[in-house]
């Protein structure tokens, strides 16, 4: 594994009496897709939302770059190269699709770093192309279907030009089918390279998914959480065997 | 000779090209011309001074749309921003002696102080709680205003302020002039990407911060710009009507403002602006059913929130104009194919 290039450390979150994230650990490095599972409620939605700055940790840090960006804000931290989609999609639903694109377009960092565009509506069309949603540019968003919306919400991450990319239940709600196209676009963009006017860092990922399965292919490390807590952490097929994780998902006992 | 041959002509085309097409287009320039020519039909002082009210209100509400409607920060002590730009311009015409060309944008810029002033303490609230704190704090300027009645006239207001033109009709003129500038300088605004950021954080604010964009940042600027336009109409209302008194605070007309962008429909901007011209006129012509004015003018607005829950006019567009499917470029309703791109309309 290379140098860390996001490193967490000893992070808490507690809600009231619940500790959703319970002094965990980890770190990625530049060339890494990891794999984040755990059982519903096992707190890896609360960890990358700690990480993007949408909550606060109670204590632990985070250091991205070897630069702290804990207790920055969302918007600081997503133009350190940090983007993340949301598990319950979220876009401007009264905007037409190519503006939800757009405003990712208009953050300084992707301004910055697409100074020879002349139009943000030429960047955005190349982010909703390379997501396979360019021929709706011009609808509106409350218009897409769940697998649709997906794809909207990468395009959306993407056009920061990402160094690090966080995608929460990326396979939600897709058939098996949207779902291979999906893995197939996530591999490509971790290849980076241009696609357009629009330029692939080839970002480290993070993918959270509750299904195993899904992960198998595309993570190169998977880090279990439940309660909290890593459980397990190693590659696709050491996860698979380990007790640890059959005991989270299978409960225990004979089967 | 030949240049202005030229000009003709390409006023020609883009009359027959782009204002022609669109029943829309062809009412902003009816209007405009409305507003151009009404001098030369009537020289009736009243007429002329209902109409110049209008146009300052009319920049008045659509500065609230500007703020409410696109970025949804509502706002219910509008009254602020315009009573601010009253008292800033009249205190400058008065003290300082600056003339009206100076002080009415100093009062635009006074207000930007006082939407920087209330828009730092209001980011981190929303909905409910933004508007009653915004609800509150024309209330504590008027007790300021009563507490200092040597500086601001107390309850009678600052009078004797210059006018912003001797004549009515040129009164008139450069207001109107102002209003239609203004109005397109807003729209334009609402129309760029500013415009479109705007839009994004009324739809959700969260999402836009996780694009990577200050939403922090473009709240406050929606809080100054639209307390800059609206200090500009509060300045032209204290020149015009050469007095800046309590009732530019008023609740009242915080909340006639409101009720102008929901009746034309918020976030248009052309919305508000077609609404004052209708209400504010009505208004006056129901003055003579004094005790039934009010009645009336709730039974019109109940009339067009029960059927009209977008308000009249982007009501009233949808009516005559059609979206194209495909292109999604504007077309009128009696077309079949869009005129673009020539794609089926029915």
């Amino acid at each position: 594994m290379g140098e860390a290039f996001l490193e967490v450390m000893g992070l808490n979150k507690q809600f009231g009496g619940l500790k959703a994230v319970n002094d965990v650990n980890f770190s990625v490095a530049r060339e890494e897709i990891l794999g984040l599972i755990g059982p519903n409620g096992a707190g890896k939605t609360t960890l990358v939302r700690l990480i993007t700055g949408i909550l606060k940790a109670d204590s632990g840090s985070i250091l991205f770059k070897k630069r702290e960006i804990t207790g920055k804000k969302t918007w600081d931290i997503v133009n350190r190269g940090i983007a993340c989609t949301f598990q319950n999609m979220r876009p401007f639903r009264r905007l037409p699709i190519i503006a939800n694109v757009m405003v990712s377009c208009l953050s300084p960092r992707a301004m910055k770093r697409g100074e020879w565009v002349k139009r943000i509506e030429a960047k955005a069309m190349d982010a909703l192309e390379f997501a396979g949603i360019s021929d709706m540019a011009l609808e509106d968003a409350s218009t897409l279907s769940q697998g649709d919306l997906k794809r909207l919400e990468v395009a959306r991450a993407i056009a920061t030009e990402p160094e690090l990319l966080i995608l929460d239940e990326p396979f939600g709600g897709l058939s098996p089918a949207e779902t291979e196209l999906m893995a197939k676009s996530i591999h490509r963009l971790h290849k980076g390279g241009r696609f357009g006017r629009l330029h692939s860092e080839g970002p480290a990922m993070i993918i959270i998914v509750h299904k195993l399965q899904q992960l198998m292919k595309i993570a190169d490390r998977i880090i279990v959480l439940n309660f909290g807590t890593i459980i397990a952490d190693g590659t696709p097929v050491e996860i698979v065997n380990n007790s640890k994780v059959i005991e989270a998902y299978l409960g225990e006992g004979e089967i | 000779m030949d240049l202005i041959r030229f000009y003709v002509r390409k006023l020609f085309t883009v009359l027959k090209n782009e204002v022609i097409v669109l029943p829309s287009r062809v009412v902003v320039v009816v209007f405009f011309l409305f507003l151009l020519l009404l001098p030369v039909f009537t020289n009736n002082q009243y007429t002329l001074r209902i109409f110049t009210l209008t146009c300052i209100f009319a920049i008045l509400a659509a500065s609230w749309d500007l703020l409410s409607g696109f970025t949804g920060q509502i706002n219910f002590g509008h009254a602020l921003f315009f009573g601010v730009g009253a008292y800033a311009a009249a205190m400058s015409n008065l003290h300082v002696h600056l003339p009206p060309w100076a002080s009415i944008p100093l009062g635009g810029l006074v207000a930007v102080l006082a939407g920087l002033i209330i828009g730092i303490p209001c980011l981190r609230l929303r909905g409910t709680y933004l508007a009653l704190t915004t609800l509150a704090f024309p209330i504590i300027l008027m007790g300021f205003v009563f507490a200092f009645p040597d500086l601001t006239g107390g309850e009678l207001g600052i009078s004797g302020i210059e006018r912003i033109a001797r004549s009515r009709v040129t009164n008139y003129y450069i207001v109107a002039g102002l209003m239609f500038g203004l109005c397109t300088i807003m729209w334009k605004i609402t129309d760029s990407n500013t415009g479109i950021i705007f839009h994004a954080i009324r739809e959700d604010e969260l999402a836009v911060r996780a694009s990577g964009v200050n939403t922090t940042r473009y709240k406050l600027l929606a809080f100054c710009l639209s307390g800059f336009f609206a200090g500009i109409a509060g300045g032209l209302y204290a020149h015009f009507m050469r007095i800046a008194g309590p009732s530019t605070l008023e609740v009242s007309m915080s909340f006639l403002v409101v009720i102008w962008a929901v009746f034309g429909g918020v976030a248009t901007i052309y919305g508000p602006v077609g609404a004052v011209f209708i209400l504010f006129p009505l208004l006056e012509f129901l003055r003579f059913w004094q005790e039934y004015r009010t009645l009336m003018f709730a039974c019109v607005l109940i009339v067009i929130l029960l059927y009209m829950p977008d308000g009249l006019f982007p009501w009233l567009r949808d009516k005559i104009e059609t979206e194209c499917p495909r292109c999604k470029i504007r077309n009128i309703a009696t077309r079949t194919v869009c005129r673009v791109c020539s794609a089926s309309l029915e």
